[in-house]
């Protein structure tokens, strides 16, 4: 089973000759264990297609399906749910609860879905560990590295075992070589879960790490090419 | 609440701030009700404060003990009336008096009532009801005022005529009628002391101020006060708690205090809700992120209300804190008290103007939309 396909998804704002097409009949199948690399110059539709397929937009036209839900008619209610069992983000720009600890950040997660017992506590810290932030667990968002950030927003991302994650510009505040390093990471803690992914990137560089390339230009997605 | 009371344990100082503001206000408020309660005490105290449930006034008196004068034979008319238990002449009057220990000249008030009869003051706190005429119960915020147990007091006669001395055998809490000090005596010494100020109306009667009435035991007191006002001819009688409310200056009052509390109370509402919505400006990256990894809406809106509960909680207890510390500093001429009742129902309007209060943010919540957190601005520290 395939852990996202979208079918001729199509997404406009706006309307009439003010219509603005940010995702152009776009048709992508990401397998299980696959990580694919959604590359593209700004504004090209990837942030859109990301959103959609993590049930945070409704497509205009088309389905998407996650691990074979169908979420394209979801209410905002059954997406919301959706996103909190199925789905795990790292958003551009390092995303984490100021107020929380990097080890409450990743609590968080099992907390809104009502679940508190102790395995939650130790998937957290066994995460922590893979991630190697034991040592920062206990540190607020804004006393961490640009690194320690990203690693803490991944580990939140893989937190409640989602079917899919999405993966949006992770390096873009990082340098090369730190960039590399995240790249790797994601790479090594997707593939070990056997989760799939799609990671959003400018940097072509930074596709070689995914399985499978895809481009997107003007919100028209091309055949895949070579990683 | 994992998540509100996280934050506003990481947020101590800008918690602190807000309860620290709310709790003034909360005392503030606290303050100004006891204020109220003490300002009508002393207006009021000696009428709210006997044992009559209901005053009979002349009709024309406008119902202020000052203004009426009712005739000696209404006494018994009033008493023959069904659910009357008891009547009794009550007078009242302020005299010139000089208090023990020599001190200067001040007015005071005497309420004269029947020895054993209705009208006797039912706050004692120490010593006793006079027994005989000569002696009198004080109001006790007065007895280091020269009213203090065992103390003679002495009615200012006109030139000529013989003072009238009053031991004081007794002090009752709120017994001040007119802001001014105030002894229960026998109607004998009421008499005496009119007599001695007005030597010229020596062979008149003395005529009560009202009537003073207890009700029968299975007797609703304002249905005897209307019966009263319909058989006795000239008279209009009220309840005790009508004949306070009706006493002069009390509506005023009343109405001065009730616009200046209310003010304050919006204030605390404001205060409460600006707070929060900044809270919730501040924060509304990381609320689009915990919506977008899929926190419902409810459970958000449950953590702000749990904010503001905190925040007026902790801020009444520092209110509450604050007037018990200024109840154990007042002094016996003003005392401060600690109404737990009076205080535990503002605080709980105040909680539940808070909760209201924060409306507006709760309407801010509702309105995130997650997909905020994959377009907007960064949260968690990275520009």
């Amino acid at each position: 089973m395939a852990s996202l396909e979208l079918i001729d998804v199509r997404k406009t704002y706006g309307s009439g000759h003010t219509e603005v097409v940010a995702l152009d009949h776009a048709t992508l199948t990401v397998g299980d264990d696959e990580i694919v690399a959604l590359v593209g110059p700004s504004g090209s539709g990837k942030t859109t297609l990301l959103s959609i397929a993590g049930g945070l937009l409704s497509p205009t036209s088309g389905q998407v399906r996650v691990g074979g839900e169908d979420i394209t008619r979801y209410t905002n209610r059954q997406r919301t749910r959706f996103r909190r069992r199925r789905v795990g983000f790292v958003f551009q720009q390092v995303n984490l609860v100021p107020f929380l600890t990097a080890r409450e950040n990743l609590l968080v997660m099992p907390r809104i879905a009502g679940r508190r017992d102790r395995a939650v506590l130790e998937r957290a810290d066994r995460l922590l560990a893979e991630l190697g932030l034991t040592e920062q667990a206990h540190q607020l968002p804004a006393t961490l590295s640009g690194g320690e950030r990203q690693r803490v927003a991944i580990g939140r991302a893989l937190m409640n075992e989602p079917a899919l994650i999405l993966v949006d510009e992770p390096t873009s505040a990082l340098d090369t070589r730190l960039g590399e390093q995240v790249m790797q990471l994601i790479v090594d803690e997707v593939t070990s879960r056997h989760t799939a992914a799609v990671i959003v990137t400018h940097d072509p560089r930074m596709a070689r790490f995914a399985h499978r390339r895809v481009e997107i230009v003007d919100g028209h997605l091309h055949a895949p090419a070579p990683a | 609440m994992y998540l509100a009371l996280r934050e506003i344990r990481r947020s101590r100082g800008r918690f602190a701030l807000g309860v620290g503001a709310v709790g003034l206000l909360v005392f503030l408020i606290l303050f100004q009700q006891t204020l109220l309660t003490n300002l009508l005490g002393f207006f009021t105290g000696g009428l709210a404060n006997q044992s009559g449930d209901v005053v009979v006034y002349a009709a024309d008196a406008r119902r202020t003990l000052a203004g009426s004068v009712v005739p000696a034979e209404t006494v018994d008319a009033v008493a023959a009336v069904p659910g009357v238990a008891r009547a009794g002449p009550l007078h009242e009057a302020t005299f010139t008096v000089r208090p023990a220990g020599g001190r200067d000249l001040l007015d005071g008030v005497l309420f004269g009532y029947r020895l054993g009869g209705p009208g006797h003051p039912t706050t004692l706190r120490e010593g006793r009801l006079p027994r005989r005429d000569g002696e009198g119960v004080a109001s006790a915020v007065d007895a280091d005022a020269g009213f203090g147990l065992g103390e003679v007091v002495t009615v200012e006669p006109a030139p000529g005529a013989e003072p009238v001395r009053i031991r004081i055998v007794g002090l009752g809490d709120d017994l001040r009628f007119s802001v001014q000090p105030t002894v229960f005596v026998s109607t004998a010494t009421f008499a005496a002391a009119r007599r001695a100020t007005n030597p010229a109306a020596a062979g008149a009667p003395v005529l009560p101020s009202a009537v003073v009435v207890e009700t029968a035991a299975a007797a609703d007191p304002a249905v005897v006060a209307r019966r009263v006002t319909a058989r006795v001819a000239g008279v209009e009688a009220l309840t005790r708690d009508e004949a306070v409310a009706s006493a002069p200056g009390v509506a005023a009052t009343r109405q001065s205090f009730g616009v200046i509390l209310g003010l304050a109370f919006v204030v605390v509402g404001l205060v409460v809700g600006f707070f929060l919505v900044i809270l919730t400006v501040q924060k509304a990256g990381a609320l689009a992120l915990l919506r977008a990894v899929g926190a419902p809406a409810g459970l958000l809106v449950r953590s702000l209300l749990t904010q503001a509960f905190v925040l007026a909680a902790a801020g009444a207890g520092i209110g509450v804190v604050l007037l018990t510390a200024a109840a154990a500093r007042s002094s016996p001429a003003f005392p401060i008290s600690v109404d737990g009742p009076a205080v535990a129902a503002t605080c709980a309007v105040l909680v539940a103007l808070a909760l209201a209060a924060s409306a507006v943010s709760v309407r801010r919540v509702l309105r995130i939309d997650p997909l905020q957190a994959a377009l907007g601005p960064s949260v968690g520290g990275l520009a």
